[in-house]
């Protein structure tokens, strides 16, 4: 029965592999593969582990003492319990199914195959998943030397942990789609839950009422104290018994030795145990469920490829036109803005913007004007250049309604009469008037909180480079958005595609990061030129006439000179979108 | 007006079209026709722009497809087998977007009475999650006709619809022809391409084996006998016909 499991399982990922081995032989992948390889070497594992299979552990760290043992099975079991209701009870919707895909159900649903054969299958086909899982944390962790319990006692702590987890995930599962069954919708689980939650905080609140205490100083001066203050919390008491059986479930993993391992191992099989009787009892119909959640999977790939990681929330309903695309001729790339714009949340409009924008003004202005809050206003200045800086480092990441979410429809943008840099520039405009706004809010709060005179900073002078950071502010975005655009046409089959929850993993978060770096990189050296220049002619004109026309001939020389670069930029990215291959470049 | 000439197609080291040459005139409709993998789906992704030729050229319209591309896809209209779609705009919406790719003025004037025809026009505020496959297809056609485009390329646009939507389809294309557009057509229904085309294009592993009018091509397979069918003519033509 699992020899027909074993195969499919043993030949996809053979074919996996074939197919990625085989892109491979193209050389911009092999050279990408090289320096995404080199890259995690270098600064992942290395920096972690200290060398191939080396342990350096957490500097000045004294192995945990019993109480602190506990409060970390607390903490963790917390967490499990958190994340489990989270995502387990809270948030599912009415039927979740056990997450076959549209093949599998083809395939499977009309087998003559037991209910039983079906569940066991998607329990053997995620063990490969759980174990990556458990030996990719186990990484992690191994370092966690204070813990004590070597790298194989963690192994099958992580093992043991996932393997419940899922276990549980699919039970809940199946408890939800019957409790809809009996009418429980959605509305009506999540209140009950929410209200058996707000039951057991109350009702640990006033069981721990005498010995509850705000943490005081004494309490927070170090491990020692604070694993004294709530190790007791989280092990008695109502918020002990919910947490009791992921307590035991995280006990193997905190082991100490061999010995603890064996003590704690035999209680967290016998959860992993009940939890499997307990989904193959369940007497759920799944394939229903399956089946109606296979389909919506596959729409959502579909939407994937075409919207971006927005469109994993399937859109249900049309929504009104961002803004009026007028009849008749008009640059074609406001076509594009008009499309993407419609792709995205859709609270990204000039409403809330200047809502946002009003709020900020308002809200700076009293707080000026309140004595008590006289420190509040130069740290939401540092907290506004904080955060742009952010925006500005990983806003791109996020902001994608461009031709990465559109390249399952690059062969019907490719029938489009317009030349490659239209097309591509039209596609980059949604992100960047996002990241503008953002960013301008951000610009707006900062001067806002700017300090008075601060240094030498007149109002006139705060109010110039202002207005001339905002108006680089947009070609900035632009020439940021370049970049992962650049990949996404060079590299077409490396884009995030649609993956299976926790299949993402490692690939991805490497993936970002080169991407990240390689923006900072090509972003630095075009500010280059237009940083030197302007810096030359704020240092030199400022000394002749004063800084305001300074900054606003720094601000001219700016603009031509992004504006050369992303015209250049531009030519360059059309003329890739013209040569892009489709259908050598985007199979699979 | 389609000028094809010496036209061929190489995956990697697979070659998929190879020395394809033919025709079409405004007014003329080609079938295309041949075996799966025979390369129709190749040949007209390539015609369209959607993927470069390896070899060869094709003039859409007077204009040469890889050398002058924006002026070539200005008068062409490509519909894949799968219609292709944007989840988030609504059919309304499409129309209005694909209007300004091609700058359509009053779109709203042409489009209203190409929804009507296709009989999406309730459907008009909808996503294209919420349309049936053939809706979707009628919607992707509704966009390509929008800039009234002199070369139409239709890759399996029979399949899918209902049979009122075939018989409409087919005036459709017929009407498209007389008024003067060259379309190429793939389609594997032979009995319904014989009604709609007035030529017809035999690919078999990608190189052509016979083309020209309907009689034509039927005399060429017929030995002699009369009222050979297109279906007997195909089989005939490729070597698949039963002894
Ligand atoms: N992207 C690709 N990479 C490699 N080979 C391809 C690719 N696309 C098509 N082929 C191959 O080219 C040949 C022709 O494919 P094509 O899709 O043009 O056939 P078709 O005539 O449209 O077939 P059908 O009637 O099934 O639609 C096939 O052998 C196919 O395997
Ligand atoms: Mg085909």
């Amino acid at each position: 029965m699992f020899s027909a499991l074993l195969y499919l399982k043993l030949t996809s990922f053979r074919n996996w592999l074939r197919q990625r081995l085989r892109r491979l032989r193209r050389p911009k992948y092999l050279m990408g593969a090289v320096v995404g390889a080199a890259y995690f070497w270098f600064f992942l594992f290395r920096q972690f582990y200290g060398g191939p299979g080396g342990r350096t552990p957490l500097a000045g760290m004294p192995p945990i003492s019993t109480e602190g043992r506990t409060m970390v099975a607390g903490l963790g079991a917390l967490a499990l319990v958190t994340w489990v209701t989270l995502f387990g009870w809270l948030l599912p919707g009415d039927k979740p199914g056990l997450g076959f895909s549209e093949a599998e159900v083809a395939f499977f649903f009309p087998a003559p195959v037991t209910r039983r054969w079906l569940i066991h299958y998607k329990l053997l086909s995620a063990q490969p998943r759980i174990l990556f899982g458990a030996l990719f944390f186990t990484y992690f962790s191994n370092r966690w030397s204070f813990l004590g319990g070597g790298a194989g006692i963690h192994a099958a702590g992580w093992w043991l942990i996932l393997a419940t987890l899922n276990l549980h995930m699919i039970g809940a599962g199946f408890v939800v789609a019957r409790l809809t069954d009996q009418g429980v919708d959605r509305r009506r689980r999540r209140w009950g839950l929410l209200g058996a939650i707000a039951l057991v905080v109350v009702a640990a609140g006033l069981a721990e009422w005498h010995g509850l205490h705000a943490p005081g100083a004494g309490d927070l001066a170090s491990l020692a104290t604070i694993a004294h203050y709530l190790a007791p919390l989280l092990t008695q008491g109502p918020l002990g018994w919910v947490l009791w059986p992921a307590r035991l479930m995280v006990g193997p993993f905190l082991a100490p030795d061999a010995a603890g391992f064996l003590r704690a191992l035999g209680p967290a099989l016998l959860l992993l145990a009940v939890h499997y009787v307990w989904v193959l009892r369940a007497e759920t119909p799944f394939e229903e469920a399956s089946l109606a959640q296979a389909e919506k999977r596959g729409a959502r790939i579909a939407a994937v490829r075409s919207g971006g990681l927005a469109a994993l929330r399937a859109p249900t309903k049309g929504r009104r036109d961002p803004f009026r695309l007028a009849p008749g001729g008009g640059r074609p790339e406001l076509a594009f803005w008009w499309k993407n714009l419609l792709s995205t949340r859709p609270y990204f409009n000039l409403r809330v913007f200047g809502g946002l924008a009003a709020f900020i003004v308002l809200g700076c202005h009293w707080l000026g004007r309140q004595p008590d809050f006289q420190e509040a206003l130069p740290a939401i200045a540092m907290m506004a250049a904080g955060f742009a800086g952010y925006v500005l480092l990983f806003g791109p990441s996020f902001a994608r309604q461009d031709l990465r979410g559109d390249l399952g429809q690059v062969d019907l943008m490719k029938t489009y009469p317009l030349p490659g840099w239209q097309i591509v520039l039209g596609e980059m405009l949604t992100p960047v008037s996002i990241l503008t706004g953002v960013l301008w809010l951000t610009l707006l709060a900062g001067a806002m909180a700017f300090p008075d005179g601060y240094a030498g900073f007149t109002p006139g002078v705060r109010a110039v480079v202002v207005v001339a950071v905002a108006v680089v502010i947009p070609p900035l975005c632009l020439l940021q958005l370049l970049v992962p655009n650049a990949a996404t046409l060079v590299f077409p089959s490396w884009a995030p595609g649609p993956r299976p929850r926790g299949a993402g993993g490692i690939d991805m978060m490497g993936q970002r990061l080169i991407f990240v770096i390689g923006q900072l990189l090509v972003v630095g050296l075009a500010m280059l030129p237009a940083g030197l220049v302007a810096l030359g002619i704020v240092v030199g004109i400022g000394l002749l006439l004063g800084p305001i026309p300074a900054v606003v001939l720094a601000t001219g020389a700016v603009l031509l000179i992004l504006a050369a670069e992303l015209w250049l930029g531009l030519k360059w990215l059309g003329r890739r979108f013209e040569q892009l291959d489709v259908s050598a470049d985007l199979q699979a | 007006m389609i000028e094809v000439l010496g036209l061929a197609k190489r995956y990697g080291g697979f070659t998929a079209v190879r020395e394809l040459s033919f025709t079409v005139r405004p007014g003329e409709v080609l079938g295309l026709v041949g075996p799966n993998g025979a390369g129709k789906t190749s040949t007209l992704r390539c015609l369209a722009g959607i993927i470069p030729p390896s070899d060869g050229t094709a003039r859409i319209a007077g204009h040469d497809i890889t050398a002058d591309p924006v002026a070539a896809k200005r008068s062409l209209a490509f519909f894949a087998d799968e219609p292709r779609l944007f989840d988030y705009l609504t059919v309304r919406q499409h129309l209005a977007f694909v209007a300004r790719i091609y700058g359509v003025a009053h779109h709203e004037a042409i489009a209203e009475p190409l929804l009507e025809e296709l009989e999406i026009a309730d459907k008009a505020d909808q996503l294209p999650g919420e349309l049936s496959r053939g809706m979707k297809q009628k919607l992707a056609i509704a966009c390509g006709l929008l800039h009234a485009p002199q070369v139409i390329f239709f890759d399996e646009p029979l399949t899918g619809l209902d049979p009122l939507g075939i018989r409409r389809m087919k005036d459709s294309i017929r009407r498209r022809a007389t008024a003067g557009a060259a379309i190429v057509l793939s389609s594997h229904l032979l009995h319904l391409l014989e009604e709609v085309c007035s030529h017809v294009l035999i690919l078999k592993q990608g190189e052509k084996i016979a083309d020209g009018t309907l009689a034509e091509v039927a005399a060429r397979f017929a030995n002699g006998e009369t009222g050979v069918d297109l279906e007997e003519v195909f089989l005939r033509a490729t070597g698949t016909s039963a002894p």
